[in-house]
């Protein structure tokens, strides 16, 4: 699998600590679309819309966003990021993806997750008690309905399937599906064993932060005897591609604070990220991907030389980034970032460096 | 019925023969589908390998009025009653409790509150906690181990600890926490060996 770098969002609908502006539902889902045209036209490899159930954020319906996205892009691959798969019903999912990848002709990818924010669970009456269990029993009936039809299938938390035809199938072979992981030694385990790709969400902290989860999953999957050349690893971090490494930071800073202030809580109440630590996460060991367009590279290659990542997808409008520069942080990534980090990857692999 | 009898523990795939070893967990869970408890299971089936195992296994916030409304131990049902015996008379003790509000809680000491002062020393107690994340793995240090200090308990070196994200629901999945749990009882393989049966030779002789 050749390295593929790609951008993720989620319809942030936040005021511009900036301006003071709001834009509206309208205009984001509109802007949501132009980014994956722009993405598409820069020559990145996926995007990523994720699911979030509050009116600040436009993307409740992330396959419906997909969808458009389908008619204004060519060759970009089309993937949520992630599907809450414990709060669906996996037949109405793999229709609808399998729906977008007609569509697309093939480009449609699931990352399923447990979601990390539970907002979900009440709207379509599920119980956090059964967090576990229901994503387990809806990953499991998923990918059932990806390897055959019709599927026969019983469960504790859906009426059964007895010969079930799910239509329609995929466009091409099959829908990769990912599971979305953001740490937990037992998801590791879990995803490794089952022998899926796995995507990494990194919020903040050090580049090794998932050293374990890596670890672990890879173990895992080797003894369930899953073939160690067919794991992809994917990192889901946030980011921004600057000009010069001082404007990136600049640029990014005050959303990012924005971002962290609506929705990372401490004693219940936002907090402001000082720049300070903003600027301590930007550093070579800390995760985030912000930077001139050779720091990215550096620390994309940083991430393939510590987990072996085959994929990397970038959220760059955390906290309410205006379009205008986050189409001007995508056009960098896509033919600043991505060329060189491919082609350094490539000769990588032909050196016989981690996979 | 308090001390619930737990149903073959010892692993199917290595019978071993012997005296068993009477094991009583005493569980600080409040929940019926419990981390803790899906520790406790994963302690005993690898107890099981090493030695025969009769286990029971004592919910504290399952044991009623007659428990939580008794400030002394005569004032106790005779259920509790049962529980607490239970607890004295096992070979060894699983202490396995969550970490809340900081410490074990309230009605996992109010248990040990009725224990008999000498009913637990140089009894084999290990230590297992779980918690909402690894920032608590050391009450098992600071706050369980000083309590089975006081009734002058030979604690298990090695303690074990397991966070939520450790867990598939309540199932174990980390392989690290799996090795600890081995690593604490070949610590002790000998001592164990040597006590299946013995308490309750004393107990009745």
């Amino acid at each position: 699998m050749a390295f593929e770098i790609g951008i993720m969002t989620f319809g942030e609908i936040t005021k511009d600590p900036v301006t003071g502006a709001v834009p509206s539902p309208r205009q984001r889902v509109r802007e949501t679309i132009e980014q994956a045209r722009a993405a598409d036209q820069a020559g990145l490899d996926v995007f990523g819309v994720g699911e979030h159930h509050r009116s600040d954020f436009a993307g409740s319906a992330p396959t419906i966003l997909l969808a458009a996205a389908a008619e204004a892009t060519k060759r970009i691959r089309l993937t949520s990021s992630v599907t809450v798969l414990s709060s669906e019903d996996p037949v109405r999912v793999w229709e609808q993806f399998a729906t977008i990848d007609l569509l697309s002709a093939g480009r449609a990818e699931i990352i399923a997750g447990r979601g990390s924010y539970t907002e979900s669970f009440p709207l379509f009456g599920y119980a956090l008690e059964d967090y576990a269990e229901l994503f387990r029993e809806k990953l499991d009936l998923l990918l059932k309905i990806r390897e055959q039809n019709p599927v026969t299938w019983r469960g504790r938390f859906r009426a059964p399937l007895v010969d079930a035809d799910v239509a329609p199938r995929a466009d091409g072979a099959t829908i990769p599906i990912w599971v979305g992981v953001g740490g937990s030694p037992a998801s590791a385990v879990g995803t490794g064993r089952l022998g899926l790709p796995i995507a990494l969400a990194q919020l903040l902290g050090p580049i090794t932060f998932h050293e374990q989860t890596v670890e672990l999953y890879r173990a895992a999957a080797a003894q369930a005897g899953h073939d160690a050349s067919a794991l992809h690893v994917s990192i889901n971090v946030h980011g921004y591609v600057g000009r010069t490494s001082q404007q990136a930071r600049d640029v990014m800073y005050p959303y990012f604070a924005q971002g962290m202030m609506e929705n990372n809580h401490q004693r219940g109440a936002g907090f402001l990220m000082s720049r300070l630590a903003f600027d301590a996460q930007a550093t070579p060991g800390a995760g985030l991907l912000v930077g001139s367009p050779q720091e990215v590279i550096d620390k994309l290659l940083a991430y393939h030389e510590l987990y072996g990542i085959n994929r990397a997808i970038i959220q760059m409008g955390f906290g309410g980034m205006p379009q205008k520069e986050h189409l001007a942080a995508i056009e960098r990534l896509g033919t600043e970032v991505a060329p060189v980090v491919r082609r350094e990857v490539a000769a990588r692999m032909k050196a016989g460096a981690p996979a | 019925m308090t001390a619930t009898p737990v149903l073959d523990v010892s692993a199917p795939s290595a019978p071993v023969a012997g005296t068993p070893l009477r094991v009583a967990v005493v569980n600080g869970s409040p929940s019926r589908q419990s981390k803790t408890m899906g520790l406790a299971d994963v302690i005993l089936h690898t107890l099981g390998q090493i030695l025969p195992v009769e286990a029971s296994r004592i919910d504290v916030y399952r044991l009623g009025p007659g428990f939580t409304g008794a400030v002394e131990r005569d004032e106790v049902t005779p259920e509790v009653e049962d529980a607490l015996r239970s607890a004295e008379q096992a070979d060894l003790l699983i202490a396995a409790t969550p970490v809340f509000r900081g410490s074990y809680p309230g009605m996992f000491k109010h248990f040990f509150d009725l224990i008999d002062q000498y009913a637990l020393a140089n009894k084999l107690v290990l230590l297992a906690g779980t918690g909402g994340s690894e920032q608590h793995a050391l009450f098992l240090e600071h706050a369980l181990r000083p309590l089975f200090g006081f009734f002058q308990a030979m604690t298990v070196p090695v303690a074990i600890f397991a966070s939520s994200g450790d867990f598939d629901g309540t199932l174990l999945l980390n392989p690290r926490v799996h090795g600890r749990i081995e690593m604490a009882f070949a610590d002790v393989a000998d001592l164990l060996k040597a006590r299946a049966g013995s308490a309750s030779k004393q107990a009745t002789g």
